[in-house]
């Protein structure tokens, strides 16, 4: 386990070589603990003010919970905020009762490359974590995508001391992942340690609580009895429940998460 | 502490199998993932295997080996664990190497039925080059050979003979068996000659020492705060204090530090491994280091390196992009000296024309003026990766300014 310090140094040292090397960043925030973290982070790292665009991808499924919190963290830390839907798929009605797969490719992976594709963003800053899922511990820090917005985890770069692939041909754009070591609970002590919002749908309310937060159809809450940043991270320290436990697309069949992240899934 | 191990050796020699019984034994696999994998095994028509826990995309599990590297962590009695898992293919040397390069100390895996064989020299050879001087030897599946002290012995001998060539400062051999859980976490019971530590007791023992090192701070980029003029970067080693008389290379620009910033405050100094940014008078660059005036930083336009190529070809000539520090400069392959077999580590030929893919070199570059360290002085700043549209090599300084 890195100190937190470590882990803030490292992350606000690859928001930076992103952003001298790339021409049309940005970041995806999803409201969640992790990519709020993130935010602070890019804060942090040009002392107060986020000098590029933030991405939040509406599935119109989302809580409601998520939507006021968003716009009120919006207001008071002054994002230029972004907001990509795929209002196609939307108008046609598209859900989960289509399937997660297809419902998360289209509302959520087809909404951001529209985005993309409108911006032009180069880099787009994400908050994923090693230690969330066994797929995305097989990510680069810096992860190119194709026009396609394929993810060729075959063949991905070679990447050492902290050097990262960072040319894109035209039309394409990198994934940066600058929390990826990161793990959940370094997450909540850093929310503590920086006093940081965060959504209170994370707290327990009679005895249960969310641990991630996705689409409202999708998501379910864990049983707990943490009703405070305090309690979620002496939780978080003897729990054995896997955190996306609550979410419904990684488990509908086995390797739907791999699956959806080739195609370009965050 | 928190101790960085990367897990290497031949393909089939049980690393995954190793971390995945890691994961198992100290308690660190959570609920319902044991039947997950239990039922992906049945999916796929195969055994439960350690491995699964680990192995996370669907052509690793179909063809059996790891393709890209992993990392997952977990905690003993006294210390917290970054564990890489490498791929043991020689078609994945990249992805090692990608792996191993943040390491701290590497276990190197042999199957006590195969002893050494193609990659084990190799991934012995490359962990050297990345500057690793500590080395588990966990001599595995010491169940197919009926856990016989005398197969031990024997690949031990034959390991510390091919050890031999790479100055490893400390090397310990553990016999063991990943998939049964013998000296692993847990103490074997079927090895009662064996005397010494289970692999987790021997990584808990390890000690990481720092020596001083002269302050570097590489500059990444300058950023203007409340009309100020920051400088923002990185301390690579040494410490960095408020009113230091320092020099950026290679803009040969000379200065005082008037302020340490940081998000929430003016700190007096900043350590190793701190982001900060910094007031100083005079214009520099991304790619600049900065040292003190004292023990400064000396741009150089030609070192010796010794550098391994993943993919292409090498020729005297050649000209490609480097990389060190925050540094990118256009540099020349001036002189391949000595060719060198990275699977023993012997130089094989002397002044080749070229070198291929997985092929090592000595080689003299001339480059654009660039911040280049001694690996061994200061290896923050004595490595570097050669780019070619996408990074092809990578490679450490064997002498500066030369």
């Amino acid at each position: 386990m890195l100190e937190l310090k470590d882990l803030e140094n490292r992350t606000l040292y690859i928001i930076r070589e992103a952003y001298a090397e790339f021409n049309r960043p940005a970041v995806l925030w999803s409201t969640g603990k992790d990519s709020t973290a993130m935010l602070w982070l890019c804060k942090k790292a040009f002392f107060g003010k986020i000098p590029f665009p933030v991405i939040h991808i509406d599935t119109g499924y989302k809580f409601k919970q998520m939507y006021g919190f968003r716009d009120r963290i919006a207001a008071e830390w002054g994002l230029d905020l972004v907001i990509a839907k795929n209002e196609e798929a939307m108008k046609a009605g598209v859900g989960p009762q289509n399937g997660k797969f297809e419902c998360c490719t289209r509302l959520k992976t087809q909404a951001l490359m529209q985005c993309l594709e409108k911006n032009r963003f180069d880099a787009l800053f994400l908050a994923i974590r090693r230690d969330e899922h066994g797929i995305r511990a097989k990510e680069r820090y810096f992860s190119p995508r194709d026009e396609a917005f394929k993810w060729n985890y075959k063949d991905q770069p070679l990447e050492m001391w902290d050097q990262y692939q960072n040319t894109t041909e035209d039309k394409t754009h990198t994934r940066v992942h600058a929390m990826l070591q990161w793990r959940e609970l370094d997450v909540w002590e850093y929310v503590q340690q920086e006093n940081l919002p965060v959504n209170p749908m994370y707290f327990a309310e009679n005895g249960k609580r969310y641990r991630s937060l996705g689409c409202e159809p999708c998501t379910s809450p864990i049983d707990s009895d943490a009703k405070t940043i305090d309690e979620v991270v002496e939780e978080l320290k003897v729990t054995k429940i896997a955190e996306r436990s609550g979410r419904a697309q990684d488990k509908e069949k086995s390797f739907t998460m791999q699956k959806l992240r080739a195609l370009g899934y965050m | 502490m928190n101790l960085n191990v990367v897990i290497v050796g031949h393909v089939d020699h049980g690393k995954s199998t190793l971390i995945g019984r890691l994961l198992y034994d100290s308690e660190s696999i959570t609920e319902g993932r044991v039947e997950e994998i239990q039922r992906l095994a049945e999916e796929y028509k195969k055994r439960f295997e350690f491995a699964y826990f680990i192995d996370s995309f669907d052509d690793e599990l179909k063809e059996e080996r790891t393709i890209d590297t992993t990392g997952v962590m977990f905690k003993s009695k006294d210390n917290y664990y970054s564990i890489t898992d490498v791929p043991g293919h020689k078609e994945f040397i990249k992805n090692m190497l990608t792996g191993a390069s943040h390491a701290d100390v590497a276990v190197l895996v042999v199957a006590a039925d195969e002893g050494i064989r193609e990659q084990t020299g190799r991934h012995a050879f490359l962990i050297h080059m990345l500057g690793i001087k500590q080395i588990f030897v966990v001599v595995n599946k010491m169940d197919t050979v009926d856990y016989k002290e005398k197969v031990f012995q024997d690949t031990r001998d034959k390991i510390s003979q091919l050890l031999a060539s790479f100055d490893y400062q400390y090397v310990q051999f553990i016999p063991a068996s990943a998939l049964e859980g013998d000296n692993i976490y847990k103490t074997s019971k079927q090895m009662d000659w064996y005397k010494g530590p289970t692999l987790v007791q021997a990584l808990d023992g390890v000690m990481i020492s720092t020596k001083s090192m002269p302050l570097r701070f590489v500059v990444q980029d300058t950023y203007n705060v409340d009309s100020e003029k920051v400088i923002v970067g990185r301390v690579e080693s040494g410490t960095l204090r408020r009113d230091d008389e320092v020099i950026f290379q290679p803009s040969n620009v000379r200065g005082k530090i008037n302020k340490i910033k940081i998000f929430d405050g003016e700190p007096q100094e900043a350590k190793m491994g701190d982001s900060v940014g910094i007031v100083v008078n005079g214009e520099v660059k991304r790619g600049d280091v900065c040292g003190l005036v004292g023990v400064p930083p000396t741009p150089t336009k030609e070192f010796l390196g010794e550098a391994v190529l993943l993919e292409n070809k090498l020729r005297n000539g050649d000209k490609l992009e480097l990389r060190c520090g925050t540094g990118k400069v256009q540099c020349e392959i001036k002189e391949i000296k000595e060719k060198i077999n990275s699977e023993t580590g012997e130089v094989v030929e002397k002044h080749p024309a070229e070198i291929g893919e997985n092929e090592a070199a000595i080689i003299l570059f001339a480059t654009e003026p660039l911040v280049v360290e001694k690996f061994s002085e200061i290896p923050e700043l004595g490595r570097f990766v050669l780019v070619k549209n996408k990074n092809i090599g990578a490679g450490v300084v064997l002498e500066a300014g030369k």
